[in-house]
């Protein structure tokens, strides 16, 4: 019994105990176990653990995003996946969004494709007809190069001198290369110098604070500036650069973001890291000799200076022959039964008219001791009279001639004497051959006169020769013994060769029994004059 | 090789273009100032062994017309702001000007100068102003560009501790 009570005594104390403990408990630690219970509850309860994490999200991004790179690497796929599903459901959201800078975007590449444009139009007209781009031209299409490529390797009229690489943030130099030393010591001075400067463009003079400054001319040096996000190419070129070379400094800038964008963005002032882009650069400094710039014009002298000769020479030429034309028209004039009415002097020709005694002389004799070319001289002369007395005398001496070469003489069958009824033919004659005489003296020619002795068809020829002969022998002997010189005188038979009337076939043979005359008229070697 | 980009700031006459002539040879004249607002030099030295570019911005001073550009702060990685003992009112300037580059340019290492030392006598900073800058918590120094005192200091000390800074980035 006192062994249960004692065990009842025993329970009801320790419950009594637990009782206090409990009590003692609550009063210890009661608050930290119902907030240990609040804690339990919040981190099994999703949504009252993203509120908490709400509060502090913003700033652990903020704290991660200063300390590396991870986060925004993680997030970038969804950034990207959320774009294209906010895309794929509602693409005018996205549309409006972008709609204000939209404009300024496509109007700024518009504007730089159309400069583009213009500037490789202007450039294509420039070669447009030059020889050298036509070997250009062949060139490519034979090693299946593109034409700027071509163009490049070959524009010899420009050189990239100096290259810079600048960090766009900083200002500070990140590479240099120069392809001579010594035109510019301080590049990072220079460096900095150019960024300073291109923010004191923009905000001068840019409308738009994005807008960047790309060309500067300083003298003979042409400033090319290439931007990227990041870096800044900048380009020291003397000469004509030809456009494709902006495509060059492009392409460097692209690849220098490619291949160092992560090294840029943490750039701290330490340039070893980016010892590498001298290969970018290296590949930008293109272009031919200086030297080749100053073009020689010694080919165009040379042409001018034989132009000049060639001129020069046709001048002189020209001269001489119109001195030549002058000296023979001079001549014409002087010369009588010759009146020159009008000359020409045409580029390649000359011309004279006028009018011309037959008895004149002939004026291609003249031109023919001018020198002048003679199809070169049109010459056009109307006939007409000369009252000059020389042509008088001809006149008459011609007119004599005429008279005495109609003279016949007849005679009877087989006979030489001449019949008594020709005496007065004869005396005729020798009329004529004394006037005749005195006029060509007058004029300085010598007078021959040749009688031919003639026969019938009849008999036999060697008889006929003789008769011939005879008769022609009968008058000059008549005419000796009337005075006139022997030495004037030939004579000839010649039979019945000669038949007066050769294309009659029937006709009174006694015609033919005859003795003529022919006169000829020699230029006496002491006196000049016209031949005869 | 380090390079590294310092801007010179304070208002206008307080010396800072002084005080890089004091430090450098100057290849640009400073009739650039005038023209784009910033003068450009450059000065080498040597923190813990290692080759560093002292690229000094001297900003055109701020006036009532003219004040800082933001662009041209950029990228920097310390500065320097300079006041002129014998006016009182251009370290008010400083310590506004301060606000102004922290906010631009996040936390850097600057150093705080109050140029004219040699002209102590007609100062009118007093001492009361100097514990101003001290419960800032502001590193400063009092230089003068005319007898050279503290110049080097300026520099030197400057670098080693963007370079310092660097280095704790790093680890």
């Amino acid at each position: 019994m006192p062994l249960i009570r004692h065990g009842l005594a025993d329970s009801l104390e320790a419950a009594e105990a637990e009782e206090r403990l409990r009590q003692l408990r609550a009063l210890l630690i009661g608050p930290e176990v119902e907030q240990i219970a609040a804690l339990q509850r919040r981190l099994d309860d999703p949504r009252l653990r993203s509120e908490d994490l709400s509060a502090s999200i913003a700033e652990a991004i903020a704290i991660r995003s200063r300390q590396d790179r991870k986060l925004q690497s993680a997030l970038q796929p969804l950034i990207e996946e959320a774009l294209r599903i906010s895309v794929a459901r509602d693409p005018a959201m996205l549309a409006t969004s972008l709609f204000p800078i939209i404009g300024e975007a496509v109007r700024k590449a518009v504007a730089h494709a159309l400069q583009g444009m213009f500037d490789s139009l202007n450039l294509v007209l420039d070669r447009g007809l030059s020889f050298e781009s036509w070997r250009w031209r062949l060139e490519a299409w034979r090693t299946g190069r593109s034409f700027g490529e071509v163009a490049l390797t070959h524009s010899l009229s420009y050189r990239v001198e100096q290259v810079f690489l600048i960090h766009r943030e900083t200002g500070l130099l990140l590479g240099h290369l120069a392809f001579t030393t010594g035109i510019l010591e301080n590049a990072d001075l220079v460096s900095g110098m150019l960024t300073a400067v291109q923010d004191f463009v923009r905000d001068s003079f840019g409308r738009m604070k994005t807008e960047d400054l790309e060309v500067m001319e300083v003298g003979e040096f042409k400033l090319w500036l290439q931007h990227g996000p990041l870096v800044l190419l900048a380009a020291v070129v003397s000469g004509q650069p030809p456009p494709e070379l902006r495509q060059v400094f492009e392409r460097e800038v692209e690849a220098i973001h490619r291949d160092f964008g992560p090294a840029l963005q943490a750039f701290d002032g330490d340039s070893s890291a980016f010892e590498a882009t001298h290969a970018n650069l290296q590949r930008c400094l293109l272009g031919g000799q200086r030297a080749r710039l100053r073009r020689s014009y010694k080919a165009v002298w040379t042409v001018a200076l034989l132009l000049l000769l060639a001129v020069a020479a046709l001048a002189a030429v020209r001269i001489r022959d119109n001195r030549r034309w002058t000296r023979y028209v001079d001549r014409l004039r002087s010369e009588p039964g010759i009146v020159v009415i009008g000359e020409q002097r045409h580029w390649l020709s000359y011309a004279v008219t006028g009018l011309r005694d037959p008895l004149a002389v002939d004026p291609r004799l003249l031109l023919a001791g001018s020198k002048l070319t003679e199809r070169r001289v049109v010459e056009r002369w109307e006939p007409y009279q000369s009252l000059d007395p020389k042509f008088e005398g001809m006149r008459k001496l011609d007119l004599e001639k005429a008279a005495l070469e109609r003279q016949v003489l007849h005679f009877d069958l087989n006979l030489a004497q001449l019949p008594m009824s020709q005496f007065n033919v004869l005396e005729t004659v020798e009329d004529e051959i004394t006037s005749l005489r005195q006029i060509a003296d007058a004029n300085g020619l010598q007078l021959r006169i040749e009688i031919f002795g003639h026969t019938d068809r009849t008999g036999k020829e060697d008889r006929n020769a003789q008769l011939s002969q005879a008769r022609a022998g009968t008058i000059s002997t008549a005419l000796i013994q009337r005075g006139i010189p022997s030495s004037m005188l030939t004579v000839s038979g010649v039979s019945d060769r000669s038949p007066q009337h050769a294309a009659i076939e029937t006709y009174p043979q006694e015609l033919d029994r005859r003795v003529t005359f022919k006169v000829v008229l020699l230029q006496n070697p002491s006196s000049p004059g016209a031949p005869r | 090789m380090i390079q590294k980009k310092i801007c010179m700031v304070g208002s206008f006459g307080v010396g800072k273009t002084s005080l890089v002539a004091r430090y450098v040879k100057s290849i640009f004249s400073d009739k650039y100032f005038t023209t784009l607002g910033v003068k450009i030099d450059k000065k080498s030295l040597s923190v813990e062994g290692e080759e560093v570019n002292l690229m000094l911005w001297d900003l055109a001073g701020e006036d009532a017309l003219t004040q800082i550009k933001p662009m041209q702060l950029r990228g920097a990685s310390g500065y320097i702001l300079v006041s002129d003992g014998c006016r009182v009112s251009t370290l008010d300037a400083a310590i506004d000007l301060q606000s102004r580059v922290e906010a631009e340019l996040g936390s850097l290492p600057f150093t705080c100068v109050v140029n004219k030392v040699d002209l102590r006598d007609n100062w009118e900073v007093d001492d009361a102003a100097l514990d101003r800058l001290r419960t800032l918590g502001w590193s400063f120094l009092l230089t003068s560009a005319k007898s050279g005192v503290g110049v080097e200091a300026l520099f030197q000390s400057l670098a080693e501790r963007m370079v310092r800074e660097k280095k704790i980035d790093a680890r």
